[in-house]
């Protein structure tokens, strides 16, 4: 609109800084519990109308970060169609087995089944798919149910750094600054590992005492009920092993993982169509088509916010408030990061950090690497803090006990501020110490 | 059996008539309930709405879920029909302790019988915060009299006075 009806820049400014602020502030408090998607589009459309930003802009804002979409794509499709082959099914009764009969033992092994999962088919799957299968596990095996499911909520984002792929966040900041695979690996394997220790070492603290148990495993049907169809099981299998493999290499060479995480899915695809495991209908409504509204326009508004200077300026305030030195950027990139991630969801704030650091790239490559890393790191481990969302869900689950009426996420609370702010600090060193 | 009667000066009546109730078992009906904790179960939408997906598992995922709840629920009331035959049996889903004293006032109970925490194995020891939330609450809210079961403990005793 202002396009045709030119007025003065200060206006425009003032006026895309506050559809900017009220969409975040929309995502952060979901009133009259809408949609994330809804909002972050509504910002981005009103952005639009009022010319704040031009159609041309934001499509090709849309156009650059191609890899990020079709990697959501590919890797939801990919969960969905292992999970159809029954493969999570089937590794959790293993994970089971595996334990001996130990409650402990099988806490273990669900942290260990947690980080493989989240390693290779991403945080998304561990979290949304993983949790209620060891939920129906320890039901039927009588153990106490929140400890384990915790465990897997919890180690999906703290295993969420061990590659590129295991975490989307880490592809949204990747495609705008690329870290080649060793230097990934170099910044990030080891903090990943510090902290799953970290992780499963409180853990087993804190949940000491209802971990004594053994269970019966009879109460489980056998590994095999849990496969569906055996061909496609193991053509499922076969395939995601070539896919893991394809990840790294793909990583190693700079291709984009979008398109293997998009071969993969299709290919099982074909599998399960094959085999008539699934159909085209029953597959697309297993991925949250929702999420890419979410993503587009919460680029879109960013990218409105970016022209009027204010990310700019945020990432000008981080990098000062680094003082230049790796140990600063380390410690400012995972504490913005992480807070942020709570304040926002993760994507938003990965989306907010990417255009804020944008003038890290005259910065010496250690100050570059230590802010990338630590960015990847505080908004993958960050969601830990408040598991339920972000620190506005926390409040409102305050609110809502004052009142009585729900307070099953403050048991998330609880442990995530005893656990994460750990986690974030011996993981920032490690990194830093790795620059 | 031997009952210790505490009393504080206003409570001699209240400690005689519970007295009665436990001289009287030739009038006992048993009922046993057991509760479905719905808690994790939100705690698992919130963790979808955290990754932006629409509340609860699909539709194959959340039935596998209820069936376990329903199963091993049943299973532990079959179990306890063995110990406590003839009993009238109650299964309900909700937040535990709310779900008790509800049940406790609907079925009009003279009295409830809870332990102070679920045992997992490990020793029920005594001390701070040997009580659980849910036995607390009960404790607190129960409409009639409660009786938490503890194990015997002597051997730890006297504690410091």
């Amino acid at each position: 609109m202002f396009q045709y009806f030119p007025i003065p820049e200060f206006w425009k400014t003032l006026l895309a800084s506050l559809v900017g602020v009220l969409t975040l502030v929309g995502i952060m408090t979901r009133p009259f519990r809408w949609n994330e998607a809804v909002i972050a589009m509504a910002g981005a459309a009103v952005l639009l109308l009022l010319g704040l930003i031009s159609p041309a802009d934001a499509f090709l804002t849309l156009i650059r970060d191609w890899n990020t979409f079709l990697f959501f794509l590919g890797m939801m499709g990919l969960s969905a169609l292992a999970e159809a082959a029954g493969l999570f099914d089937w590794l959790a009764v293993q994970a089971a087995r595996f334990a001996g009969k130990s409650a402990a033992r099988l806490f273990l092994n669900v942290f260990l089944l947690g980080s493989l999962i989240s390693m290779v088919l991403s945080n998304d799957a561990t979290a949304l798919i993983l949790t209620p299968i060891v939920y129906v596990l320890v039901t039927k095996l009588r153990l106490p149910v929140l400890p384990y499911l915790f465990a897997c909520t919890f180690i999906a984002d703290t295993a969420s750094f061990l590659l590129p792929v295991s975490n989307p966040i880490n592809i949204i900041i990747l495609s705008r600054f690329p870290l080649d695979l060793l230097t990934f690996l170099r910044l990030l394997f080891l903090p990943s590992l510090v902290v799953i220790g970290i992780n499963i070492a409180i853990f087993f603290l804190l949940y000491r005492k209802q971990l004594k148990g053994v269970f019966d495993i009879q109460r489980l049907p056998s590994a095999e009920q849990a496969i569906k169809h055996k061909a496609f099981f193991r053509y499922t299998c076969c395939v995601l092993a070539v896919i893991a493999f394809a990840y790294v290499i793909a990583s190693a060479i700079q291709l984009p993982l979008s398109l293997v995480a998009l071969s993969g899915a299709v290919l099982l695809l074909i599998g399960a169509l094959f085999w008539r495991r699934t159909s085209l209908r029953q597959t697309a409504s297993r991925i949250s088509w929702s999420i890419f509204g979410f993503i587009a326009g919460m680029f879109i508004v960013v990218r409105a916010i970016e022209d009027t200077g204010l990310t700019t300026m945020f990432g000008n305030w981080l990098i000062q408030l680094s003082g230049g030195t790796s140990f600063g950027a380390v410690m400012v990139g995972t504490a913005g990061a992480a807070l942020g991630t709570n304040l926002i969801n993760n994507v938003p704030m990965a989306v907010v950090m990417i255009s804020a650091l944008a003038g890290i790239q005259h910065a010496p490559p250690v100050i570059q690497h230590g802010f990338i890393a630590a960015t990847m790191f505080g908004c993958d481990l960050g969601p830990n803090l408040t598991t339920v969302g972000s620190l506005a869900t926390v409040l409102w689950l305050l609110i809502l006990r004052q009142r009585n009426v729900d307070v099953s996420g403050l048991d998330y609370f609880k442990v995530g501020v005893v656990v994460t702010p750990l986690m974030l600090l011996a993981g920032a060193l490690t990194i830093w110490l790795l620059l | 059996m031997r009952v210790l009667c505490c009393l504080d000066g206003t409570n001699v009546e209240a400690v005689s008539k519970a007295t009665e109730m436990l001289l009287a078992p030739q009038s006992l009906t048993l009922g046993i309930l057991y509760v479905i904790d719905t808690g994790p179960r939100r705690d698992i939408e919130h963790t979808r709405e955290r990754f932006l997906r629409p509340p609860g598992p699909p539709g194959p995922r959340e039935h596998e879920m209820q069936q376990a709840e329903h199963a091993a629920a049943e299973d532990i009331l079959n179990e306890a029909l063995r110990q406590l035959p003839n009993a009238e049996t109650f299964q309900r889903q909700g937040r535990p302790e709310r779900e008790i004293v509800n049940v406790a006032a609907e079925w009009q109970a003279d009295l409830v019988i809870i332990c102070s925490r679920a045992e997992y194995g490990g020793k029920n020891a005594i001390g701070p915060r040997s009580v659980g939330h849910i036995a607390r609450f009960v404790l607190d809210h129960a409409p009639c009299p409660v009786l938490m079961v503890r194990p015997l403990t002597r051997e730890q005793f006297p504690i410091a006075r």
